[in-house]
């Protein structure tokens, strides 16, 4: 039913139409100034563009779109594309994102050719993931994740001299495509059993009927185009290269909005397509679900203990927080409140897209000074950019869960999801890969704060693009650790409209 | 004679199974995307041919996107094949390692 008052259905679509609106004003500035390099214009569009599609998704979240008391979720092109509470908390997620990255850009594009075309595949993938966040069938799902994915490889390979991310661009291009191909093969298996691919026609048929070992392979391979898009093991391989290569904003884009857009993803598929008590004879996710978890979290966070380059360690710690959050599907077992799990699930997937992509950020403005990449080069940091280091140390603190910022409260919720689903395995997993963490972190604090800066140690400019998006970051990350209560209640809400029963 | 349809779920999971060999054992990154096509493929014989099996058409229409979407996907990969070549002098992808795994 329509539920904004005199609005229309579709106009609860505005966010994603207001990101796709902004990528085509930008191809369509660069066909009439291809050789532009007004970067404050170009930024500017891509700004307001993403600032639009939050404004949209805050108004409609505030007025309760989607909401059981609003109408409950809007229904679009028969049922192809729903709009509920989960899917404008995540559409705000990629917008801030975006906007940060944008933001970001701005100094770290500066001088460089083709500006306008990295703006609008970046507004583009940001469509792709807003609409995978209101996907309601395996078609819509499908030409979505592409969406977010084929402007994102070309983003990562977007410094077409830099061997760097020429490679990165490969790899994460080629593991891309297999594992979207695996994932229309899944989706065609489900086909298969049941001749359908809207999200709750296939969970009709599924529960009726006896099931054959179709649907079970289906299943994995549906996990595993997921376990891509999210960068969990067994497809995890392509992060720490992607990240690194990549420009830095874009590595702040993907490991936070892509990874997040994977997730809201899945937590539709599996909890509306293929709820557990219709499929736990075949395949039964939640178990699948904890391994990866564990093994992710695990392989991710040791690997990280290993790496002397900050943006590669950072990469390898953005796969463990995916294997965190994948606590919140492997902990969906019978005894536990599911929309608890969910809800923290959600809340930490919010925590993390500013803590993390402000951690990157500031990897970039390390790049815009020409600062090296190992740990040693950021020794004695904090004696010249004081702010940007107390920034990081901020953002890395919290990552590892430390009572510095939001993700202190986020991670503490999903170790009570896990001990909700009386999972004491991933619980256990949780606390020990966070104190590893700890270790790694710490290291990147200590060479910024304690070493002696190197002689030619020396930083030009404070790039103000730059600052204003780790500034905002920052406050952000700080403010949800007072204000996590709010969030939390508000996910655990939406996720109640996704859980069934 | 009309065949039946499990011949065409055992044909698609052996047109998957080749296209996962080549990924697995080619080199030349051109032939890693056609065995990229030959599994997005096979996901395109299932859904066809049981579209006909379901009588409904979802299927044919979702095979219709997946083909546009396929060569989406190999003209953004042509791009950085493109790219791949005037940086390393090659296209192998076992040759692009600067970073270590």
């Amino acid at each position: 039913m329509n539920d904004l008052g005199t609005l229309p259905d579709w106009a609860g679509l505005a966010p994603a139409l207001a990101l796709v609106g902004t990528a085509l004003l930008l191809f369509l500035y660069d066909m009439i100034e291809p050789d532009s390099q007004n970067n404050l214009l170009l930024a500017g569009i891509a700004g307001i563009g993403s600032l639009t599609a939050l404004g949209f998704a805050g108004w409609f979240l505030l007025a309760g779109t989607g909401q059981p008391d609003r109408g409950g979720a809007i229904e679009l092109f028969d049922g192809q594309l729903v709009v509920d509470a989960m899917a404008l908390f995540f559409m705000a997620i990629f917008a801030s994102v975006t906007l940060l990255v944008v933001v970001a850009s701005y100094d770290y594009l500066a001088g460089r050719a083709n500006q306008a075309a990295y703006y609008s595949l970046v507004m583009l993938a940001a469509t792709g993931m807003a609409v995978m966040a209101t996907a309601d069938s395996f078609v819509t799902a499908f030409i979505s994740l592409e969406l977010a994915s084929l402007p994102s490889y070309a983003l990562v390979a977007s410094l077409k001299q830099n061997q760097g991310s020429v490679e990165a661009g490969l790899k994460y291009f080629l593991v891309g495509a297999l594992s979207s191909a695996i994932f229309v093969y899944g989706i065609s298996l489900i086909y298969v059993e049941t001749g359908v691919l809207q999200f709750g026609e296939v969970a009709t048929a599924l529960a009726s009927g006896e099931l054959s070992g179709v649907v079970g392979l289906g299943i994995l391979f549906i996990i595993g185009g997921f376990a891509f898009k999210t960068a969990s093991v067994p497809f995890h391989f392509w992060a720490p290269e992607a990240y690194e290569g990549a420009p830095a904003p874009i590595s702040a884009f993907l490991s936070s909005a892509s990874k997040a857009a994977g997730f809201v993803l899945a937590f539709r598929v599996f909890l509306t397509a293929l709820p557990r008590g219709s499929v736990e004879g075949t395949l039964d996710w939640v178990i699948a679900f904890q391994v990866l978890a564990i093994v992710t979290m695990t392989v991710a966070n040791f690997a990280a203990l290993r790496q002397e380059k900050v943006k590669r360690m950072l990469a390898y710690s953005s796969v463990g927080h995916a294997g965190f959050v994948l606590i919140a599907l492997g902990a969906l077992t019978s005894e536990a409140n599911r929309s608890f799990v969910l809800g923290s699930g959600m809340a930490h997937l919010l925590v993390y897209g500013f803590m993390n992509t402000g951690a990157f950020l500031v990897i970039a403005l390390t790049e815009h000074w020409g600062i090296g990449r190992e740990i040693e080069d950021f020794n004695g940091l904090a004696t010249q950019a004081p702010f940007a280091c107390a920034a990081l140390t901020v953002f890395l603190f919290s990552l590892a869960g430390l009572p510095l910022g939001g993700g202190f409260l986020s991670k503490f919720y999903l170790l009570l999801a896990a001990i909700d689903g009386e999972v004491a395995l991933l619980a256990i997993a949780l606390v020990v890969n966070s104190a590893v963490s700890v270790f790694y972190y710490t290291r990147v604090v200590k060479a910024m704060w304690v070493e002696e800066p190197a002689d030619d140690l020396a930083i030009e400019g404070y790039p103000s693009g730059l600052y204003v998006a780790i500034t905002f970051a920052v406050v952000l990350t700080v403010l949800l650790l007072p204000g996590f209560g709010f969030v939390l209640e508000f996910t655990s809400t939406a996720a109640e409209t996704v859980v069934p029963g | 004679m009309t065949v039946s349809v499990e011949w065409y779920l055992l044909l698609s999971a052996a047109v998957f199974c080749v296209g996962l060999f080549g990924i697995l054992v080619r080199q030349n990154a051109l032939m890693f995307l056609m065995s990229v096509e030959l599994m997005l493929n096979a996901g395109n014989i299932n859904l066809v041919a049981f579209a006909l099996y379901w009588g409904n058409l979802t299927g044919q229409v979702f095979a219709l996107f997946l083909i546009g979407i396929a060569a989406a996907e190999v003209a953004v990969g042509l791009g950085i094949i493109l790219v791949l070549n005037r940086n390393f002098d090659d296209i192998d992808v076992t040759e692009a390692t600067t970073m270590r795994w």
